[in-house]
Formats: C-alpha cells, structure tokens, sequence
C-alpha cells in the first residue's frame, strides 16, 4: 500500500503507507558550514549584518545568500564570510563600550606586510551588526587596537567583528544588474492588493439589494 | 510563520536553584532593564531549552506549512495567483532557513533538529495535519492562518533574545505580504459568484476548529509560565493571543457576507471577552501526537525530500569543514 493524497502528484511518488522505522540520524555536515551575510541596502550605505547560511563553499553561500536576504528587499551589495574567519569579541552592556573593558595583547611574532581588515560594530544588543570601516594590520590582535584608536570614540559598541578583507566573498560592481529583479514582482508588495476597493463594493452592492427587496 | 498553537509537551521544569544565583540574577536584571541576551552570555539552561524548543517548532511549521498550500501552485487560478503564492509559499521556506539559524545559535545543530522532525519526536503547529480540499481551504490558510502567526510573531519579536528577534523581524516584514493576499483571495471568492461563496464558506466551516486551536488550550498558570514571562520568552498566553484575534478578524469575516460556524461565538460586552465554543481539545490533543488526517503525509514528503536529496548533499560535502554555531 502506498500513501494516499488528495494531491495526485503526491499518489505518484509511491510513498509507503503506515510506520516507518525512525530515520537515522544525519550525519554532521549534512548541512554544510555556516556563513555569515552581510548586505547593502543602496549604494551609499554601509554593510550591515543580514544572518546566517549554510553552504557547501562560498560560490554557493552567496547564491543562498542572494535568495535569503535580498529576494524580498533593496539590496546593492553582498558581502559573505566563512563563520569561522570572523574573531568575535566578548559583549558589553548596552551602556557601555566594548573597547573600555577588552584588552587584547598583540603577538611579538607578528611580520609584515599589513593585511587589510573589515570591522563591523553592533551598537546596541538585539540590533544588527555594521561595517565601520577597513584598517590595515599584521594580527586579529593588531586590528582590535587600531580599531579601537579609529573607531570607538566615534561609533561606540557593545560588540565588534574582525574579519581578513581577503576572506570576504563581495559582489562585483559589474555584476549590479544583479539586483535590479525587484520592481517586476510587484505582487510580491501588500499595496499590490486593493483589497477595501473590493469590499466597499460588495457592501454597497448588499445595501442596494437590500433596499429594493 | 506558522508557531504558536504551543504542545502539551512540556519541557520539564529545571530546578532554578541549581543555577549560579550570581549569574542568574544579572541575566534577570538584564532582561528587566530591556535589554537582549545575545548567544554568548550566560542563560539558564530552562531558558536555552525553552527558546530551543520554539524556535525549533516554529521553523518546522514553517517548512511543513508550506506543503498544503505548496500543493496548490499549479492549480491557483490564473497566472497572477499562482505567482503570488509561489512567492508566498518560498518566503515561508525562507522562514524556515532563518528560524533553523536562530535555533543553532543555542546549541542544536540543524542536522538533529531535521531529524527530530522527521522521526516526529519534535512539534510543528497542529493546523498542517489537516488537508486542503478545494482552492478556498489555501485561501483561508493564507489569511487566516497567517493572521494567526502574525499575532504570534508580532508578540515574539518584542521578546529578549537577540537572534530571534532579528529574525523574527524579517519574517514580519514579509508575512505583510502573505496576509494582503490571503485577504484578497478570500474576498475575491467571498464577493463573487454563488458558487465561489459557497466554495469559501465550506473552506471556512471545514478551517474554524483549527483556528481556534492555532494558539493552544489555555495556559495552565504556573510558576514555570510566569518564569518565562518574565523572562520575555513567552510573551502573551495563549488566550490573550486569542482574544486579540478574534477581536481583528471576527468583524473582517462577517464583513465579506461569511458566517463563523460557531453560534455561540460573541463577545461579552461586560467583560470585553470573546466567548466561544471550547476547541475539541482531545481531537487536538490525539492529531498533535500523531493520529491525524495529514501526519503520515506532510512527515512522509518531508522524508522523502530529505532522502532523495541526499546524494546531492554527500556531494558536496566539504571534507576539511569545521563546525561553528551562526554568530547572531
Ligand atoms: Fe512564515
Ligand atoms: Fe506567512
């Protein structure tokens, strides 16, 4: 016996009918890595923390991506990061500075060159993080203090990330064409429906039987 | 969204005394100040369990919801509609993907949390075990099932942890989508021709039960409820939540020319309450725990997918990957 339906594409996958031995468990990684996304709502504002994704490699996680966090909303611009390459500090209240409280001490073994970071800062717990700004440093350690002299003054945090530039999967300027498909999915938007329109007639469409019965 | 219509299933009561009592009262003096808990910070293991479990619960309805009106796309009438609910129903996987994270930040990985779906050891909301007979049955669920989680989102998203909310507000954000259509497709019907009314009508006697039981039997009030009160994981009990619908949408049906296939439903003018026929609880009790019209189906197309998938996943699987939680 297989499974009924009232769907018959359903009747046609012969699903078996009655108890199943349970599944077993997936295996780890069934789900792949997690990602972190941050987008850009227009071309001028910064880079703000959007979630998570799972992938199998970064191409993929920005294709996700793309579908999770910009399907429904402007969007300029992706930028994803493996979970793993982002170095988180501890939280503070939020009445509080991070960088007053967290002291990191910076390797000795540190070589040169610089290498560019990104630093994003959550303002308030519960909100989600921004980009602040791009430094140039040798260690995590390193772009932790010169973040700190750059940014804590002006842009106060309860939390902050830093993450290698080249460890950041951007999307291309020349890829922008990518984000123009929202306007033809207008049925997509609640203004789309003009629902009262609707109403208003059938209620005066009942008034008027009523009143020549 | 599909959450509420919270289980029987109770997680069972931590003993509160055996967390760190230091610990334990700067997490409540900060959830009482208004500020969120964010994954690292200390939590008392009743509150990781309990947000655990919602979140978890939700995110499952939010994949199994999609099936029964997912199963109406090639027949939605016209073009238009049937992108519509494409649309409607992909953000409702989105949902899902955005609750699974949410959920991880806690500790559970999305593996067990799928497996704990299909082996049926972990909920999703009740109204899914019930099929959809006609186009009108995925009118209702678009509108008033939504409308339902919207009242039940709304009132999460002003809860404490970080991860939730911001997903939660996302989901608001669309579901204002989903609740506008539904409207328009119920009215549409409810406003044309003999035959369309009566159609909508059905949909809405055979949907009214489940309504009523989308937001769960009353609270049993305990020192567990008022814990995770204030600790604003539950936010609103489940009749208030009720109340609250009732009180939006009675007017809006009645207004389309539908009647509430309840003759008892009216609102108390003394009290400010709706009264209504009780749900048959035991029925909700009896489907929830396995025994229902579509259980056997939506888990059963669920496994199928997860298994018919799985080669696609070995694939790709990346051998040198290493586990970590999402950051937030
Ligand atoms: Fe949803
Ligand atoms: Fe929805």
């Amino acid at each position: 016996m297989s499974l009924k339906s009232l769907d018959p594409r359903i009747n046609r996958m012969n699903l078996p009918d009655g108890e199943l031995p349970p599944m077993e468990p997936k295996a780890a990684f069934d789900q792949f890595e997690t990602f972190e996304v941050f987008a850009r709502k227009r071309d001028k504002t910064p880079f703000t923390y959007a979630g998570p994704v799972h992938a199998p490699n970064a191409d993929v996680a920005f294709l996700f991506a793309k579908e999770q966090y910009s399907r429904r909303s402007a969007c300029s611009g992706l930028w994803v990061v493996l979970t793993r390459h982002i170095m988180v500090s501890p939280y503070a209240n939020d009445d509080e500075n991070i960088y007053d409280s967290f002291e990191v001490e910076i390797p000795e073994d540190t070589t040169w060159p610089l290498e560019s970071y990104e630093v994003f800062h959550l303002k308030k717990r519960g909100k989600a993080h921004t980009h602040v700004g791009r430094i140039g440093a040798t260690s995590y350690q390193e772009a932790y203090h010169k973040a700190k002299a750059a940014f804590a003054a002006e842009h106060p945090a309860v939390n902050m990330w830093v993450v290698k530039s080249k460890n950041v999967l951007q999307s291309a300027e020349e890829d922008r064409d990518m984000w123009l498909t929202l306007p033809e999915k207008k049925y997509r938007e609640p203004a789309a429906y003009k629902v009262l329109d609707r109403i208003k007639k059938f209620k005066e469409e009942e008034e008027q039987k009523a009143l020549t019965k | 969204m599909y959450g509420g219509g919270n289980t029987f299933e109770a997680t069972k009561a931590e003993d509160l005394e055996q967390e760190d009592a230091v610990k334990l009262a700067e997490f409540e003096a900060r959830i009482a100040q208004g500020e969120k808990i964010e994954p690292d910070d200390w939590m008392p293991r009743l509150y990781r369990m309990q947000l655990i479990r919602m979140i978890e619960q939700h995110a499952h309805s939010e994949i199994i919801g999609a099936l029964p009106e997912g199963t109406w796309i090639t027949r939605a009438p016209g073009f238009r509609r049937k992108l519509a609910l494409m649309a409607k129903v992909q953000d409702e996987v989105g949902h899902a993907q955005l609750l699974y994270s949410a959920a991880e930040t806690l500790g559970k990985s999305r593996e067990e949390m799928l497996t704990d779906l299909i082996n049926g050891k972990s909920k999703y909301s009740n109204v899914f075990n019930y099929p959809t007979y006609t186009w009108a049955d995925s009118c209702i669920i678009s509108w008033l099932i939504d409308a339902g989680a919207i009242v039940n989102q709304m009132a999460n998203s002003k809860g404490s942890y970080g991860p939730y909310c911001r997903a939660l507000e996302r989901i608001c954000a669309e579901e204002a989508f989903h609740l506008k259509y539904g409207h328009d497709s119920v009215v549409f019907m409810a406003t044309g021709s003999p035959a369309q009314r009566q159609m909508v009508q059905e949909a809405l006697n055979r949907w009214w039960s489940q309504i009523m039981t989308f937001f769960g039997p009353s609270d049993k009030l305990s020192v567990h409820t008022e814990t995770l009160m204030r600790w604003k994981v539950k936010m609103a009990s489940n009749d208030e939540c009720r109340q609250q619908y009732l009180d939006m949408y009675v007017p809006k049906i009645r207004e389309i020319g539908l009647t509430i296939p309840d003759p008892h439903l009216h609102k108390n003018e003394q009290t400010g309450q709706w009264e209504y026929t009780e749900p048959d609880w035991e029925e909700f009790r009896k489907v929830i725990n396995g025994d229902g019209p579509c259980n056997a189906e939506r888990l059963g197309v669920r496994r199928m997918a997860e298994e018919r998938g799985a080669w696609v996943r070995l694939a790709l699987k990346n051998p040198t990957a290493k586990y970590v939680r999402p950051l937030a």
